[in-house]
């Protein structure tokens, strides 16, 4: 089996996807994942030189639009209904500090 | 008659009808039923939600509009009949847990499109059913509910990820239910269960409220005991969905032209596709009666060949976790879902709550897909995934030149025991011949045409239709339905049902 | 630190902008039918869509997509006819479905361009300008008459959705540094955004702020938004690099974030032209990083910086269909084109007699330019003659005061243009002092009375009595023999002084040219 991701990549990826991984399952991951990318193989065999790709299955689809209404919206209780925690009418989230900050 | 919980929608519809019981008693006599086998120790465990007070009350409403003179007609084609849902599909009143611990206690905010239609239609709501974990799976054994049960033998999988659905219908806990297919997931466990089980062409039922696994590959579809059952239920979700860009208008009657039967049709079969590496003896044997079966019943058989067919299997692996990927990542404690408690930081609640809340094989696909769009690997994947799409596209468009439905199996094999299949990849193979479809957006559908000489199991052959002509699998299927018959309740469940 | 001209000697800066602009004026979301508006209850906006709730799907709004196309014909981009909607995953609690819904490498705008007239100061920040002949072209310059015209790439403009709106809490006030929680609000989410992309064309902090300027006119005059940089309906990032004048290769360049006003892009821009070339001369390095400005300690800060080029796994979005816009509907969208502020400007100009400034500064501001037209239809024969007072009046005092309420609408104030034509009049006729018209200005706005009634109430008559001023400018003469002779010795400034006396004595009544006049015609003979 090919190397394709190393336990590494796979470390950057759970990081990346926000997914806690511990040792024994980034080993898991790097098997599995490994081996999954393995069966892709046929992918990158076909000579697809000029083939248009295909990103939607109904061939015809396009401008796909609505008109400018407005339509109604939630109440601030209903919005919140299913939020883990919640204050003063918005969504409560600990300190972000670290995520990112480029906003 | 028989028993009143076990009878299909065309019956329900005769004798409502002709007022030889009501909405309300049937109602009954099915709450009575799922409580009785779906709740027994080790039994098939179908549902995740059990909602006999809804549907109560929806069956009241149909019985006072049949009291005020409405006709079934007036009220809909699913007027009074049981229904049930796959959980990744939203309803008001219920959770849609996605068979995830993510969404254990999410509560359904709106109502899917497709649900919503089924209810207009005059269906009798009674709750939602089980499935692999966000539909990754082909056994409903990814659930983090415990898995189901086939009823026709309880210690095998009854397939995925619709299992739920397929289940409740085989074991005649209703007469229909929705499910999903996104490689397979409708076909393979109607076929693991024997009941018919359809994947219409993508666009014509909207996807608006099913909780997204690959949204290029997504479908909603039917489960049914009859190929007129399952019709319909088609002609009541079928059709554009403003909140869908990718709904399409669709006025087809999938319960008009069953009558005809496969008479004058070319069924096109591919020769390649019998001598594929784990096809079972049996099943590749059941296929050439079938064909044989459908040229007696008016039809001439055609070659047709797939030659991509292999490369599909590559392309969903690639395209669906891409997909699954970015869909799950809305999942993140923040608005809904599962939150690990007690975190200082968001980064690590994020981190914690996903890991928590998603299983192994969700965990793997999301990880994968953030692999495949990756910086460098996209054009090596990814990008000719879409490509080997055109490819395959291309291939049935050259094949329906030549017929009106391909013929092959729903799954290389009958229902496998729990836990046979552990390595994902193998697990994989099971929808080795579903999953073309889903990339090339076409139809297909997986009728019973009896149990394989070998494992004494059901065994599903696939009808496959070009975009957007979807009636004509539902010909050939009813066609194929007068030689075998209807889809029997699994034997352990047929006995309490009397028959 | 050197100041900027010292720096712009030895080192040029290469800066482009990234701009937000929010499409205030439709109706609802980009991709659902929630309300727009600002300042709502928090999450009363909201639905299935922005929410990012599990099985919910965008839908495009049609108008957002005639809106950026207006956007692009106005900025003189090619309209790409096939493009997709892409995914762009980053996870951030404000973004719901933690991936944005952008565009591609295909925008619907590709490839556009806006010249900026640059002259008097803002002319002088490109310190060479002078140096070439008039009409001569240099990279991406020419030079005119009386500065120059700087020609900007814009490379693109995309159609995406704005994110939610965060507070943070338990720290400093509203600061994320040392915040305990924050509260997050998806009003916002999914709020139809179109951004502009320029290319590295602009040289000094004038022209950026100058090309902001252009491009708020222009979105103003197409009414697709209300711009507000205060509000955050506009926003600017700047890029910016130094490189040694004379070479060509780019330095590492810095992003610059958190500017909520045109003087704030300037002034960014400037310190941190200057803060690079202090580090650069000092053999320090510049790192690739986002810096945020600080208006009232008027310094950059560190935001973040990039290690490696972030990676948003972008792909294009199932969920949504293509695009293939047809000949028919961008041609509908042209049609509804309306005049362009530089059309205006030229039109002004020829019609009316103004000088280049008037007539770009008055269609600056769409409504100041739309009175500005009203005024003109009322004045008839007098026209030419008002026009440049009234110029003047609609540039300065109008201008500022839609500043300052900017909650007013200037066809809603009290100043009506045969108003305005009136205070016009009374100050070309000298009947009352510039100092008495902005008193009179600002009672109209107050009492809703006519500007003619207010001089008459508040006796603010202009004493232009030759006879009556030259026995004022005598008596104070006569009074501060000192004065006098300290002026005469040389002492020039004194005139304010006798002015000021004089202006006393005629209790603010007197026309100031004419004491001016007769002061310097006693004093100097």
């Amino acid at each position: 089996m090919a190397q394709h991701v190393t336990e590494r990549d796979v470390r950057d990826i759970a990081e990346y996807t926000r997914i806690r991984l511990n040792d024994d399952e980034i080993s898991q991951m790097t098997i599995d994942l490994n081996s999954i990318i393995d069966s892709l193989a046929p992918i990158t065999e076909y000579d697809l030189e000029g083939v248009v790709p295909t990103f939607h299955p109904i061939g015809s689809l396009s401008n796909v639009m609505r008109e400018d209404i407005e339509r109604e919206s939630f109440t601030q209780d209903y919005a919140l209904s299913n939020a883990p925690a919640q204050q003063d009418g918005c969504f409560l989230i600990p300190s972000i500090l670290g995520e990112g900050g480029d906003r | 008659m028989a028993e009143l919980a076990t009878m299909g929608i065309c019956e329900i519809r005769a004798g409502l009808a002709a007022g030889e019981f009501s909405a309300l008693e049937l109602a009954e006599a099915t709450a009575k039923r799922i409580e009785e086998i779906d709740y027994e120790q080790g039994g098939v465990n179908a549902f995740l939600e059990f909602t006999p007070e809804v549907a109560r009350e929806a069956a009241a409403k149909v019985d006072a509009r049949l009291a005020k003179g409405d006709s079934l007609t007036d009220i809909g084609p699913l007027a009074g009949i049981p229904m049930a849902y796959k959980d990744n599909m939203n309803l008001l009143g219920t959770r849609t847990t996605c068979g995830s611990r993510m969404l254990e206690n999410y509560e359904s905010m709106y109502t899917a499109t497709c649900v919503q239609r089924t209810l207009d239609a005059g269906a009798v709501p009674f709750g939602k059913l089980n499935m692999d974990e966000f539909a990754f799976g082909s056994s409903t054994e990814t659930s983090a509910f415990g898995p189901t049960r086939n009823p026709w033998d309880l210690e095998r999988v009854p397939g995925g990820s619709s299992g739920g659905s397929a289940a409740a219908v085989a074991a005649g806990l209703l007469p229909a239910t929705l499910g999903s297919d996104t490689g397979g997931s409708i076909r393979q466990p109607a076929s693991f269960c024997g009941v018919v089980g359809v994947k219409p062409t993508y666009g014509v039922v909207s996807r608006y409220g099913i909780v997204a696994f690959g949204s290029s590959l997504d479908q909603v579809g039917p489960f049914a005991r009859s190929v007129e059952d399952a019709a319909y239920v088609m002609n009541a979700i079928a059709g554009h969905d403003p909140l869908d860009c990718t709904s399409q208008p669709v006025s087809t009657d999938f319960t008009a032209n069953l009558a005809e039967g496969a008479f004058g049709m070319r069924i096109g079969v591919v020769p390649a596709f019998m001598e594929a590496e784990g096809l079972s003896n049996e099943v590749r044997e059941k296929m050439a009666e079938v064909a044989n079966a459908l040229k007696s019943a008016g039809a001439s058989l055609v070659e047709v060949d797939l030659p991509h067919a292999q490369a599909a299997m590559s392309a969903y692996y690639v395209l669906g976790p891409c997909e699954a990927f970015s869909n799950l990542s809305r999942f993140d404690s923040v608005r809904y879902g599962y939150r690990d408690p007690g975190h200082a930081d968001l980064g690590g609640q994020y981190e914690a709550s996903r890991a928590e809340g998603f299983g192994p094989e969700a965990r793997r696909r999301i990880m994968l897909g953030s692999y495949l769009l990756s910086a460098g690997v996209y054009d090596k994947y990814y990008y000719p995934a879409q490509q080997v799409r055109t490819l395959i596209t291309e291939d049935y468009t050259r094949a329906y030149e030549k017929c009106d439905v391909i013929l092959m199996p729903s799954s290389p094999r009958t229902a496998f025991k729990f836990g046979e299949i552990s390595d994902p990849t193998s697990m994989y193979l099971s929808d080795m011949f579903t999953i073309s479809l889903n990339i090339a957006g076409n139809g297909g559908m997986s009728m019973p045409v009896g149990l394989g000489k070998d494992t004494n199991l059901p065994i599903g052959a696939q009808l496959q239709a070009p975009q957007f002509k979807d009636e004509n699998m539902f010909r050939a299927a009813a066609a194929l339905e007068l030689i075998y018959g209807k889809a029997p309740i699994a034997p352990r469940y047929a006995e309490s049902a009397g028959e | 630190m050197k100041t900027m001209e010292q720096v712009l000697k030895d080192w040029e800066a290469v800066i482009g902008l990234e701009v937000h602009c929010e499409l205030t004026k439709l109706e609802t979301k980009m991709f659902c039918g929630c309300k727009l508006e600002f300042g709502a209850e928090p999450n009363t906006h909201t639905c299935p869509v922005c929410l990012g709730l599990p099985g919910a799907l965008p839908v495009p709004n049609r108008a957002a997509i005639e809106n950026i196309v207006l956007a692009g014909l106005a900025t003189n981009c090619e309209i790409e006819k096939h493009t997709m909607f892409y995914r762009k995953g980053y996870m951030y609690p404000d973004m719901a479905k933690n991936f944005q819904t952008t565009q591609g490498p295909k925008a619907f705008c590709m490839r556009g361009h806006l010249d900026l007239s640059m002259d008097g100061r803002g002319a002088d920040e490109r310190l060479f300008w002078k140096d070439l002949d008039q009409g001569e072209v240099s990279e991406n310059m020419t030079r005119t008459a009386d500065g120059y015209v700087a020609h900007v790439g814009i490379t693109r403009i995309h159609m995406e959705e704005d994110a939610g709106k965060m507070v943070h809490i338990g720290g400093e006030e509203g600061r994320i540094a040392g915040a305990t929680h924050s509260l997050v609000d998806y009003n916002r989410a999914g709020t139809p955004l179109i951004e502009l992309v320029t290319e590295p064309d602009l040289r000094t902090p004038e022209e950026a702020r100058q090309f902001m300027q252009k491009l708020r006119s222009i979105f103003l005059a197409l009414g697709i938004s209300d711009c507000s940089m205060e509000e955050g309906s506009l926003r600017a990032d700047g890029n910016i690099s130094l490189r040694r004048r004379g070479t060509t290769k780019f330095g590492t360049k810095t992003e610059l974030k958190n500017i909520n006003s045109f003087k704030s892009l300037h002034d960014g821009l400037a310190y941190e032209i200057c803060r690079q070339a202090e580090v650069l001369e000092e053999g320090g390095v510049i790192y690739q990083e986002t810096r945020h400005w600080d208006p009232a300690k008027k310094r950059t800060i560190v935001m973040r910086v990039k290690e490696t080029a972030d990676d948003y796994r972008m792909f294009p979005d199932p969920d949504l269909a293509p695009y293939d816009l047809t000949d028919e509907f961008i041609e509908s969208v042209r049609a509804k084109l309306p005049e362009l502020p530089d059309q205006k400007a030229a039109r002004f100009a020829t019609d009316f007699g103004l000088s280049a400034y008037d007539s770009q500064h008055l269609v600056d501001n769409p409504d100041i330019a739309t009175f500005f037209e009203e005024c003109m239809a009322c004045a008839k024969g007098d026209a030419a003659k008002l026009a440049k007072p009234l110029a003047n009046l609609a540039i300065n005092d109008i201008a500022a005061y839609l500043n300052a309420n900017p909650e007013t609408a200037l066809a809603d104030c009290a100043l009506t243009p045969v108003r305005a034509l009136e205070l016009v009049r009374l100050l070309a006729e000298e009947a009352i002092s510039s100092k008495q018209g902005k008193e009179v200005f600002q009672a109209v706005l107050e009492e809703d009375a006519d500007p003619a009634s207010i001089v008459e109430a508040r006796g603010m008559k202009q004493v232009s009595d030759t006879g009556a001023i030259e026995a004022v400018v005598d008596s104070v003469l006569a009074e501060f023999p000192d004065k006098v002779e300290q002026y005469r010795g040389g002492k020039k400034g004194l005139i304010g002084f006798f002015v000021g006396q004089c202006m006393k004595q005629m209790r603010g009544q007197g026309n100031p040219k004419l004491i001016n006049e007769m002061l310097s015609s006693k004093l100097d003979a």
